[in-house]
This record gives structure tokens, C-alpha cells and sequence, in this order.
């Protein structure tokens, strides 16, 4: 299934496909979870928040064709 | 053609007359978790701007180091940093309506926090902190907007503090990478234009020129 995956600040040296900006076109299998996008890319351990279609999501959740995974991680200071 | 940081072209905007704009904001309510650096000069840009109804959190009390970027005065340190703010702002305006809570806000009582609120701030200074406000404000409360904060530490330019719209409901002021674990300093100028991003942000959200 296709899906794309947006990663914000830090995280966006994470990807794996080529191209600008944040987001990316990436093929996933079917059944795939946001925690296994998560692993697949080995996101560091640290506090982010992540949404879908532009939902908030929990990681647990399986993503679907078509969608658009966004993962954001809140940085210090204020 | 000159848009802002959201995409919608701001020549496209009906123009709001300074008494419809302040009678506007006047009946909404804004609740701002967290009055430091961006709570408290947040919360005074929005009491300038006509917003009278606000709730005030915080677990802290004001300190001399606190007086670099946040708005209180030497004569209010060691006071609580609400009951201070809340002086502050009545200075400003006095028919401000304030409902302060001098509470650590953690998964139990933040909702309860932001009970009645049209737009919340997120305005505390911990990365760990910021992820459980936005985690719970997108599960519980989905529909109601939410402006962070995120990427404000440091001197880079001031032009790298934008506001962008990251979901539905949750806008993000900064430049979402200057971390202070970093060993970046906080500055005055920026933390304040940070602060402003997500004043402005509320307004533009009360006014309904930030879309569905």
C-alpha cells in the first residue's frame, strides 16, 4: 500500500526515500502499524506525537492506502 | 503574492474593524498552560489585544533569572507565577476574567485545565511536558485548536519563527529544531516573538480566519 509519511524537525534525517521537504511517497505492507514505521526507521526514543490525515493517532494503529502519517517531535524551551 | 505561514493569502481576508475584532474576542476563552516565557507574554498580548477571558496555569513561583524573558518584575519575585500574572494583566486590563490554577499539570488533571476553552496555548518548557499536552488535547479534545510551541532557544534569526500548521487543530510557533537540552540560551527577543506567533495564532484562530 502507498503511503506518506511525514517527518517534522529532527526527525526528517530519518527518511529513507529521496526528496525534498518533509514529506515522502513510501510502499508499505498491508497491516502495517505507526509503531512499525517507528521501528523501520529507528526514530530515536524520545517524546513526539504523531497524527494521520492530519488526526491525532495512536501508535498502535494500523495505516491504510493512501494515508498521510505525520511525526512530530516536540522540542525544550519556553 | 505575499501569504502567511498557514497558506491563507491575507489579501483575501475580509477586513474587521478594531470594535468588532475586540468584541470578538472579548467572549472567548483562552486557556494557557504553562506562564513563562511564553505563557505570560502571551497572555498579556492576547489581554492588549481584547481577550478577557483566560485560564492561567502554572506550578511555579517567579524568580530574579525569570525576569530575562518573562513577563514579571523584580518586585514580584518569589511570588506565584499566576497570582503574579494575574496582577500583571488586570494592570493592563481590569475587566480581565482569570481563572488561575497553581497546579503541576500532568495526564490527571489537564483536562479539567482546559474545560471551556475555545483555544488552548501550549506553553510549558519541557519536551516531555509538550508531548502530554498535545497528546491529550488530539485524543480528548480534538476539535479544539491548539497552539505550541516548539524551537525558540537560542540567537539564530528571528525569521526562522514561523507558525505552521502541523494537524486539524494544532498550529506550532517556532522553528520546531532550537532545543534548549542543546545548550542553546533563551533570549528575550526571541521567546517573545515565539510568544507573539502563538498570541497572534489564538486571534487569527477567534476570528475564524484560520479555516476548518
Amino acid at each position: 500500500m502507498k503511503v506518506d509519511i511525514a517527518l517534522f524537525a529532527s526527525l526528517s534525517g530519518f527518511h529513507t526515500e529521496a526528496g525534498d521537504g518533509h514529506t515522502r511517497h513510501y510502499e508499505l505492507a498491508p497491516g502495517t502499524t505507526i509503531a512499525d514505521v517507528i521501528a523501520m526507521f529507528g526514530l530515536p526514543d524520545q517524546p513526539r506525537i504523531v497524527f494521520v490525515g492530519g488526526r491525532h493517532a495512536e501508535e498502535t494503529s494500523e495505516l491504510h492506502e493512501g494515508e498521510r502519517l505525520a511525526i512530530f517531535p516536540p522540542v525544550a524551551g519556553g | 503574492m505575499p501569504t502567511d505561514t498557514t497558506g491563507a493569502p491575507d489579501s483575501g481576508e475580509r477586513m474587521i474593524p478594531q470594535e468588532e475584532l475586540r468584541r470578538i474576542l472579548a467572549s472567548k476563552t483562552v486557556a494557557i498552560l504553562g506562564c513563562g516565557g511564553l505563557g505570560s507574554n502571551c497572555a498579556a498580548m492576547l489581554v492588549r489585544s481584547g481577550v478577557l477571558k483566560l485560564t492561567l496555569v502554572d506550578f511555579d513561583t517567579v524568580e530574579a533569572g525569570n525576569l530575562n524573558r518573562q513577563m514579571f518584575f523584580t518586585d514580584q519575585v518569589g511570588m506565584i507565577k499566576v497570582d503574579a500574572l494575574a496582577i500583571t494583566l488586570g494592570r493592563i486590563d481590569p475587566s480581565v476574567n482569570l481563572r488561575v490554577i497553581h497546579e503541576c499539570i500532568n495526564a490527571e488533571n489537564m483536562l479539567g485545565m482546559i474545560t471551556g476553552a475555545d483555544v488552548i496555548v501550549e506553553a510549558v518548557d519541557s519536551a516531555e511536558t509538550k508531548a502530554l499536552i498535545l497528546h491529550l488535547c488530539g485524543r480528548e479534545v480534538p476539535d479544539v485548536p491548539l497552539i505550541s510551541a516548539s524551537g525558540l532557544a537560542g540567537h539564530a534569526s528571528a525569521n526562522r519563527i514561523e507558525t505552521i500548521r502541523l494537524a486539524d487543530s494544532l498550529w506550532v510557533a517556532g522553528d520546531l529544531t532550537s532545543d534548549i537540552r542543546d545548550g542553546h540560551a533563551l533570549v528575550a527577543s526571541r521567546v517573545m516573538i515565539a510568544a507573539a506567533h502563538q498570541a497572534h495564532a489564538v486571534i487569527r484562530i477567534l476570528l475564524g480566519l484560520e479555516g476548518a
